[in-house]
């Protein structure tokens, strides 16, 4: 037990010692968690729209006043088409509208009016969604009463606020990203010096000495988990706890351990700093593309669903989802628990096998 | 007028100063060396003149004075630059051949009958010429330094910079490469400068500089420098303010012993000397758990080690008895530390049998049992950076379950008898190579071990503090009445040693004490017997 805690205690005083890494990582923990909560948006902003108008009246103007801040910018006029086109061409404009000669009037005279819209479908998100929004303009300018009425009951989320999902999502990347990194660095930066041999020449179980290296590191790692979910997730974007924040925490320390798993995996593989960057961003990134963080898993290919098993970060995703939105409890929770583990175990294993024994 | 002058050359990095006010004057058609320890200075001097290192100061080219690397830049075509370290400046996945295309290429050189005549000569030289499209990773390192060389002479420099060329080479291909030097210098006229850290090949250099801290101490040819040092020179007395090292001892002030021949290294103590450098002594204490130790510590069988088609070690057999300190010498690549790294467990033994401590090792169980009999110091003094030293060497009492109080009673013994306890709340980057050196050693033997397992413990530091690491190892050796097995390409070291092993290529080719070495070959020199040794094996 006490070279446990002595390797536990040199690893902190290393980490402390490195003050590099420590602002990386509560920059990863608190400002990219906020700045990706903030910034990463599917509603339109600031788009910018250009309009001709062939004809004349007023129903054009309103229709345009309809666009505004912050979603738009002030419509901006064109004398024609073609330099509409240009315009959009040069990607100065995003959305064009053109209001053909007999706009209003065909309007008034019911004959079906056209009014033609251009779309940048490079910004394909943002345009389309704008093209919505002009859509539901355009419907309530008509005026049509249909005996129908949507009655919509928005669950787990009533604002329909995107930043506490897209934040959360990005602080399960981040305990990814930095759990991975920081096992992976601490054994191989050992591997570089040299002290590794060191180390597997003590008299001291290895098994012992990995676990308690991976341990500091998941330590490290909840500490950045705390701070996150303290200040990011609850204190700037109001995420509501519904379930257990024990079971999180829990969910958490597995996932982390897993993740030091596979940290050990590509400390095994790789000889030098370098090397460790290179394996983490190629085992990180369908680490993550496969675990629904950003695509939800059902609307994925066949056979990506069936790869997604193999990514711990599914199971920590939809149960810590559950727990904070749904509300999930601990019974239901339990295959997400059993999903984290085993893939925990395997990657230990694998790990000590290759860089955790004498021969 | 000189070809190229030096004048008072300043270098520091950011807090360190690596050159102090270093100036010499080299002619044309000459090889003047520079010799000293790694971070003695030597690189950096290099870098400086060859216009790829801010200095401060003044270097002229023919009389063109330059002061930084932006005003070094019109001298460049006439200047050759071979930095340190085995085959640096080569592509693994390119041949000999494609080599020499390449850099003619970056040179712009035409190819015209007179460059294919000079590539021709070029590779003959280097004993290339028979294997043109071998890859550049399946040479050996001596191949590797002599095709790095000829790459450099491929545009006929003026000036040529080889930093290092034959550290870690063999000592066949160490003479060769002194033979394309030598033709070079009287073909083309040019200037060689060459630092080494191997005091012997400084006999075929024209005018020597001895590099310490990053001063030039001495210059003058190998002769006038040994007569300087002579007046200081005494055969081994005990006395104050003098060193005693390797049968000499080094006094300014007149003693009563009668004069002894000195060495290229005496002048280095004598230095010291001057300077009020008189190293603090160095004592080994009795060791406090007493312990039996078998005849025969550890006998290897047959071993072998293979890397897909490379075959390491080559059925080595090898045996090192009880206080005994065995050499274990070759160059690099020789499979010295791929063995040390076999005899450890940290990689498996393909074939052959292993026993250690009378105990055959069949099994991780065997090693985990004899781990506590055992010390390990790894090449380059892996100790961890961010910790100082005192913390490392609680890290390290912990992990071997010293008790608190015993253990920082036996730091403090350590610290203070192997003279770093005034270094211990120092991190190991600040303190030099030396301090570094001892106090690894320390950790390595905290545990009071039976077998010492030292893998190129003397590369990298200093003479005098390589003078002293010996002397502990024998005070060791006496007092503790332990076993060292020690690797070293300091063929030299060699007389150090009880008994030596040299392997070549991951043959063992020798296995005998020095004594017995120095008679079958007629000379002291070791050198000179390694060569010997390699040209038997040819």
């Amino acid at each position: 037990m006490r070279s446990f805690w002595t390797v536990m205690a040199k690893e902190f005083l290393s980490f402390l010692r490195s003050w590099g890494l420590v602002a990386v990582v509560l920059y990863s923990f608190t400002l990219d968690v906020y700045i990706a909560g903030q910034g990463i948006e599917v509603k339109p902003r600031n788009v910018r729209v250009g309009y001709v108008i062939e004809g004349g009246g007023v129903l054009p103007q309103k229709i345009l006043s309809h666009l505004h801040a912050p979603e738009f910018q002030k419509p901006k006029w064109f004398a024609s088409q073609k330099e509409l086109q240009k315009a959009i061409f040069n990607k100065e404009i995003l959305v064009g509208l053109i209001f053909g000669h007999d706009f209003e009037k065909n309007i008034d005279s019911h004959k079906g009016a056209k009014l033609d819209v251009l779309l940048d479908a490079t910004a394909a998100s943002q345009a389309y969604i704008t093209l919505v929004y002009l859509q539901n303009t355009l419907l309530r300018l008509e005026n049509i009463h249909i005996p129908l009425k949507l009655k919509i009951h928005k669950l787990f989320n009533q604002n329909a606020d995107s930043h506490m999902f897209i934040s959360f999502a990005e602080m399960l990347s981040v305990i990814t990203m930095i759990g991975i990194i920081l096992t992976a660095a601490v054994f191989v930066k050992e591997k570089e010096d040299g002290t590794w041999d060191i180390m597997l020449l003590m008299p001291v179980d290895s098994r012992l000495v990995i676990l308690a290296k991976a341990a500091s590191q998941i330590a490290i790692v909840m500490g950045g988990i705390l701070i996150c979910v303290g200040f990011v997730l609850l204190g700037v974007f109001h995420v509501p706890i519904n379930g257990s924040f024990l079971a999180f925490m829990l969910l958490s320390l597995l996932y982390a351990f897993t993740i030091a798993g596979i940290g050990l995996f590509i400390a095994a593989a790789s000889h030098t700093i370098m090397e460790v960057a290179q394996l983490s961003v190629l085992i990180m990134m369908p680490l993550i593309f496969l675990s629904g963080a950003w695509t939800p898993i059902y609307s994925m290919h066949p056979i990506l669903q069936k790869l997604s098993v193999i990514s711990p970060l599914r199971y920590y995703i939809e149960g810590s989802e559950s727990i904070f939105f749904r509300g999930t409890g601990w019974s239901d929770l339990y295959p997400y628990f059993m999903g984290v583990s085993v893939l925990g175990i395997l990657t230990f294993w694998y790990g000590y096998r290759k860089i955790g024994r004498l021969f | 007028m000189a070809l190229l002058e030096v004048d008072s050359v300043h270098i520091a990095y950011k807090r360190t100063i690596a050159v102090k006010e270093a100036s010499f004057t080299a002619d044309a058609g000459q090889i003047v060396g520079f010799i000293g320890a790694d971070g003695a200075g030597k690189s950096s001097l290099f870098h400086a003149i060859a216009g790829v290192l801010h200095f401060r100061g003044e270097i002229r080219y023919k009389g063109y004075p330059y002061h930084s690397p932006k005003e070094a830049e019109p001298i460049k075509p006439y200047i050759g630059l071979m930095p340190q370290g085995l085959g640096l400046v080569l592509y693994p996945q390119l041949s000999v051949e494609e080599h020499l295309e390449f850099f003619a290429n970056i040179r712009d050189i035409p190819r015209d009958k007179a460059f294919m005549k000079y590539k021709k000569k070029l590779l003959h030289m280097a004993g290339l010429a028979e294997f043109p499209d071998r890859l550049a990773k399946n040479l050996s390192g001596g191949m590797k330094q002599k095709l790095s060389l000829i790459c450099t002479l491929i545009h006929k420099p003026k000036l040529l910079i080889l930093d290092e060329p034959t550290t870690g080479v063999d000592p066949l291909s160490r003479q060769e490469l002194w033979e394309i030097l030598d033709q070079n210098r009287k073909e083309e006229r040019s200037l060689t400068l060459f630092s080494t850290a191997y005091m012997g090949e400084a006999a075929k250099m024209d005018k020597i500089h001895l590099m310490d801290e990053g001063e030039i101490i001495a210059q003058g040819t190998a002769g006038e420098l040994i007569k300087s040092a002579r007046p200081y020179t005494y055969q081994a007395t005990r006395c104050k303010e003098c060193i005693t090292f390797n049968g000499r001892t080094y006094s300014l002030k007149p003693l009563s012993a009668p004069h002894a021949e000195p060495t290229l290294e005496s002048l280095f103590f004598i230095n010291a000397l001057k300077k009020g450098k008189i190293p603090p002594p160095v004592e080994v204490l009795p060791r406090e758990t007493p312990i039996d130790i078998p005849e025969v510590v550890m006998e290897a069988k047959g071993l072998t080690k293979r890397f897909g088609d490379f075959v390491a070690d080559d059925h080595i057999d090898m045996q090192l008895r009880r206080g005994e300190i065995l050499g274990l010498l070759g160059a690099n690549g020789a499979g010295k530390t791929t063995f040390i790294k076999m005899l450890l467990g940290l990689y498996p033994i393909d074939e052959g049998e292993l026993y250690l401590l009378g105990r055959k090792i069949q099994s991780p169980k065997d090693r985990q049992e004899l781990k506590r009999y055992i010390g390990y110091m790894s090449q380059n003094f892996a100790l961890y950076k961010d910790l100082t030293i005192r913390e490392n060497l609680f890290y390290f009492a912990n992990m071997h379950q010293l008790p608190l109080n015993k253990a920082s009673e036996r730091i403090e013994r350590l610290a203070k008898s192997l003279g770093f306890w005034d270094y211990m709340d120092s991190f190991p980057k600040d303190v030099p190579m030396g301090i570094n050196q001892r106090f690894s050693l320390a950790a390595a033997i905290l545990h009071e071990p039976v077998v010492l397992f030292l893998d190129e413990p003397t590369s990298g530091v200093d003479t005098i503090a390589r003078a002293q690491f010996w002397q502990l190892l024998h005070k060791l050796k006496h007092i503790w009445g332990i076993s060292i097995l020690v690797t070293t390409h300091y063929m030299s070291e060699a007389q150090y040693c009880d008994r030596v092993v040299v392997l070549r290529r991951g043959k063992k080719i020798a296995d005998a004490s020095p004594k017995e070495l120095e008679r079958r070959f007629g000379t002291k020199d070791f050198e000179e017997v390694f060569l010997r040794l390699y040209e038997e094996q040819e």
